[in-house]
């Protein structure tokens, strides 16, 4: 009986993924209008952007509020590589990932000695300096001005025109990231991350190399941050310093936080809601931001722990299972913050 | 759990068609537009890219002006070839990556056969690849950075390169008998350009450039450093190559710490929000700018009073560039039709067209000589400079 | 050696604003152990206040100071109340994210009001500035570092001499305890936030003055750097906030003067980590008696 309820759970849960990923691939085909596609394709960036925070801030429970600095110079690598040495974009972009990856390891190294809101300020100070570099080391980035004019991608004799191809190579990237998060989370390194952002000493006295785990999930985030930097500048074809400042790494944890700490669907979520509430209140025109700012504070107040959070989803799973083994009053104990069927 | 994950994937795929929904509600607004005005015979669409929003919107709100008062006469005198003209104002902040998306915007919008735009360098360099990638003509108004000649066949600007006015500028002060000349200058295409020019002219006449800092146009707001670095340097005069937001707050603070010398700037401080935000302390401030009320043409006469009988206040220079940029524009409409190819080829070979900034005449660069008028602030006011 | 002095001054005022804003952040995070972002922005709308009081209702500047710091002192409860006491039990997180929210909205709603533009801030303070060699001290450099300074001293008086600034220094403390002690935590959290948004409009309009400038996001350079000011003294840390203000503010503008005026806010974050990696508490953390 409990094989079979598994069984359909497993199937249904199959079935919706098919189902959306068949919606995601037809949408270029049944939406004519470029505006869409390309509100589609900033989804596509933001749900990179928020799976790869969420690996540092999430699972490994490092607070890091300069993710935008990852994107920016994976963004500044692929444009470079592109405009000064005229490296194709097949191989402009797996590099960029490489370099950012570096940066993520420069950034984990103070995980070393410092934690909690003092870490989050050295990631701050981190994504300023980046900033400040790419807006003064004029000679190589043109500082303010930026670098205009880069090419759109090449496959072979195809070349990226229109939005739609875009499209398709941003699906492609974020399918891969989620891949990548999934295989990573539920790996043992995954479980040393959760453990290293529940309980820092515990993980060590069980003989987890925590210092090693937290350099890692920093280089891997940089990596994909960087991937999407070098999507993003293909894509829009100028960079400037102005588009990594740190209200877009705020934009990016609010959208893992938002989403529900440490899970992939909640990330996902996250990106995609508030990557659409901007574009959904344009008809508001000016008031558009206003309304953003105050849904924020609403959204918190009604709903702190986020749309899709693994911590608390745990829990209830847990508790579910001991009320179901008869271990527990399910009516007299209830978790608190649980997440209500009805939801 | 099997519940709740299709509850969510349900609520993921709601709000996506809601995006959809939202947005077809938009475009079905816009395709409305469209299709009504198709039913009056169609209607010319010109694109305006301008910082209408952000660091240097004043510029913008009399750009916007300018080109308003130009639909608005082209409508009245019938139209180009009977059909309305109907323009697209875009707002590009002054901010290059807002230019990418604005250019973007109108390059993918088959209906738009011109555009009007950008104001700054770096929004019109910016912009260019892609309007050239798709083949749609602009002209940039206000974007005077040498860098702007190779930006391509389909970009051209209405006004002087800076390699003119940088060069223009130094002879006038070693005219003057300055030797010794601290430079600020906004660090992007225009101020860069141009600073870059006025120092080889200077120190070919024999004067020098003694101390010379960048600034970022809408982020720096404290000068002090930059004033006392040009303090240590001991220059006899300044020359500011930027806007006048920056140029308004370095006098301001000069003043605080004892920075007193006579200034000269580039056309980029040719506003009366220079005067409105420096006040006594630009006063006898020099710059150079193609266009001014007291100047003879009948053109620019004809151009203040329409402006002034609309608007009820004086053009600046921007709004005369813009104003003779949306001209150009109709005129080569009027002779090219409704095809962006057939556009382009008449502005290259668009001789002689009298506006209120003077003659236009573009070369192969898509660039047009137009000789400069010196002016100074005298009681709270720009005039022509007489020495 | 005229360039440093004048840089050393040129320091100590800017410094002395971050200190004064650096004040806020440090004792709403020694209270509520949250980083009160939407501070900066909070000082920028207090810095509107001041500026719509000086040219619309042609207050002196005195006054308009004072009564611009009441109001936006009246704010800060208020975003308190709204934005912050419903979150104040969930994590740390989603304060940041609610103090987020405020920040953005008082920004765009400060767009609405004033525009995007740049304004003046006519404050009529003129008089030539004071010469000590080839030091020149300005006018406004000396209203700016008068008027904080005396505010951090009312400041140090009103924590330290005060039923009041006991009552908040246990609450830091320890907030639990303090609530056992009968003291009312939710009456001094209000005090807080209002004397820390007070500084804030006071803070900001001497920047609007002394730069003359007041634009919406002026928060956002603002409240970075002060926030950085408060990390560097240790953040919870009164006395710390002004040292790493006055700190801060002399090291940036040296660097500005002898590096490169661009990577001033650069040399001022490499400061900020290298100082946290060698003591991760800040200059004045943790060890200090004194905390609110």
């Amino acid at each position: 009986m409990e094989h079979l309820a598994r069984f359909t759970l497993n199937w249904r849960n199959k079935t919706a993924t098919l189902v959306l990923l068949a919606i995601l691939l037809v949408i270029p085909l049944l939406v004519s209008n470029e505006y869409y596609i390309h509100v589609l394709i900033t989804l596509g960036l933001f749900v990179i952007l928020s799976l790869s925070l969420n690996l540092v801030s999430g699972y490994t429970g490092q607070l890091s509020i300069g993710h935008a600095a990852f994107y920016g110079i994976g963004a500044y690598v692929t444009a470079l590589l592109m405009l000064k040495l005229n490296v194709s974009f097949l191989l402009a972009l797996p590099a960029s990932g490489l370099v950012t990856a570096f940066f993520g390891l420069l950034l984990g190294l103070p995980t070393m000695r410092l934690a909690g809101d003092y870490l989050a300020i050295v990631t701050l100070g981190f994504g300023e300096i980046v900033r400040l570099v790419l807006l003064n080391w004029d000679k190589v980035t043109r500082g303010p001005m930026g670098l205009p004019g880069i090419p759109a991608p090449e496959l072979g004799t195809y070349i990226f025109m229109s939005k739609t191809p875009f499209y398709y190579l941003v699906l492609v990237l974020a399918l891969l990231t989620v891949l990548a998060m999934r295989r990573i989370v539920n790996s043992g390194f995954g479980l040393s991350l959760i453990a290293v952002s529940q309980d820092e000493l515990a993980a060590e006295a069980v003989g987890i190399n925590t210092l090693r785990c937290k350099i890692s999930s920093f280089i891997i985030s940089a990596f994909f941050a960087g991937v999407a930097g070098g999507f993003y500048a293909v894509y829009i074809s100028f960079v400037s310093p102005d588009s990594f400042t740190f209200m877009d790494s705020i934009m990016v944890l609010e959208m893992v936080v938002l989403g529900g700490l440490a899970s992939i669907p909640g990330s996902i979520i996250g990106a995609v809601v508030l990557g659409l509430v901007p574009e959904l209140l344009r008809f508001m025109a000016e008031y558009r931001m206003l309304i953003f700012g105050a849904l924020m504070v609403v959204i918190v107040i009604f709903k702190p722990d986020g749309f899709w959070s693994a911590r608390k989803r745990t829990r209830n799973a847990i508790m579910k299972d001991l009320v179901a083994r008869n271990m527990l009053d399910g009516k007299t104990v209830k978790p608190r913050g649980e997440v209500s069927e009805s939801a | 759990m099997s519940r709740k994950i299709t509850l969510w994937l349900c609520a993921l795929m709601l709000v996506l068609s809601a995006a959809l929904v939202g947005g077809c509600g938009g475009g079905g607004e816009k395709s409305g537009e469209e299709s009504k005005s198709a039913g009056e015979g169609g209607e010319i669409k010109v694109g305006i890219a301008g910082p209408f929003t952000g660091a240097i919107a004043e510029t913008g709100t009399t750009i916007k002006n300018a080109v308003l008062l130009a639909e608005e006469q082209v409508n009245k005198a019938g139209g180009i070839n009977g059909k309305q003209v109907k323009l697209d104002l875009q707002d590009d902040k002054a901010d290059p990556k807002e230019a990418a998306a604005v250019a973007n915007k109108f390059a993918s919008d088959k209906s738009i056969l011109a555009v009007v735009g950008h104001y700054t360098s770096s929004t019109t360099l910016a912009g260019s690849p892609i309007y050239n990638r798709v083949g749609l003509s602009h002209i940039g108004i206000g974007c005077t950075s040498p860098a702007i000649s190779d930006a391509g066949p389909f970009t051209y600007r209405d006004i002087t390169s800076d390699s003119y006015d940088g060069e223009f500028v130094a002879n006038w002060m070693i005219e003057e008998g300055f030797k010794n000349i601290a430079v600020a200058y906004e660090n992007d295409d225009y101020g860069k350009g141009l600073a870059e020019v006025y120092k080889s002219k200077i120190e070919s006449l024999g004067g020098k450039v003694v101390a010379i800092e960048p600034y970022n146009l809408g982020e720096t707001k404290d000068f002090s450093a930059i004033l006392t670095k040009f303090k240590a340097a001991n220059p006899d005069s300044l020359f500011i190559a930027g806007q006048y937001n920056e140029a308004a707050m370095l006098l301001k603070q000069g003043k605080g710490i004892g920075f007193k010398l006579p200034v000269f700037g580039s056309n980029g401080l040719y506003s009366d929000a220079l005067i409105k935000l420096g006040g006594a302390e630009v006063e006898g401030l020099r710059c150079v700018g193609a266009f001014h009320k007291d100047s003879s043409s009948q053109e620019a006469k004809d151009f203040i009073e329409a402006y002034k009988a609309k608007y009820g206040l004086e053009p600046d220079i921007w709004a005369a560039y813009a104003y003779d940029a949306a001209n150009i524009l109709f005129e080569a409409i009027k002779n090219g039709g409704e095809d962006r190819t057939k556009i382009n080829e008449y502005l290259t070979t668009l001789k002689d067209f009298n506006g209120a900034t003077g003659v236009t005449s573009f070369d192969q660069n898509g660039d047009c000589m137009k000789d400069p008028l010196k002016l100074i602030i005298k009681d709270g006011k720009f005039a022509l400079y007489q020495k | 050696m005229d360039m440093f002095f004048q840089q050393l001054v040129n320091g100590l005022t800017v410094g002395s604003l971050y200190a004064l804003i650096a004040l806020g952040y440090t004792m709403v995070y020694g209270i509520l152990k949250i980083i009160n972002f939407a501070h900066g922005d909070i000082l920028m709308i207090g810095t509107f206040i001041g500026l719509v009081l000086v040219t619309k209702f042609h207050l002196a500047f005195v006054p308009a100071l004072l009564v611009a710091m009441l109001i936006t002192a009246i704010m800060g409860i208020l975003v308190e109340r709204i934005a912050y006491r419903p979150v104040r039990t969930a994590d740390k997180l989603i304060a940041l994210l609610s103090a987020l929210g405020v920040s953005i909205f008082l920004v765009n709603f400060a767009q609405l009001v004033w525009g995007t533009a740049t304004h003046p801030f006519p404050a009529n303070i003129g008089g030539d500035p004071i010469i000590l060699g080839e030091v020149h001290i300005g006018i406004l450099q000396i209203w700016a570092l008068g008027v904080s300074l005396l505010l951090m001293a009312g400041l140090h008086l009103f924590v330290n001499h005060t039923q009041m600034g006991v009552a908040m220094r246990a609450t830091s403390y320890n907030v639990d305890y303090a609530r056992l002690m009968g003291i009312n935590v939710d009456n001094i959290i209000s005090v807080t936030f209002a004397i820390g948004s007070g500084l804030a409009a006071a803070a900001g309009i001497l920047i609007g003055v002394y730069y003359d400038a007041v634009y919406p996001v002026m928060g956002y350079s603002a409240g970075l750097k002060a926030f950085t000011a408060a990390v560097l003294g240790g953040i919870g840390s009164i006395p710390g906030a002004m040292l790493g203000g006055l700190l801060l503010g002399v090291l940036e503008n040296e660097g500005a003067a002898y590096l490169s005026a661009g990577y001033k806010d650069a040399i001022a974050f490499a400061l900020l980590i290298i100082i946290l990696l060698i003591k991760p508490t800040g200059l004045m953390g943790r060890n200090e008696q004194q905390k609110v």
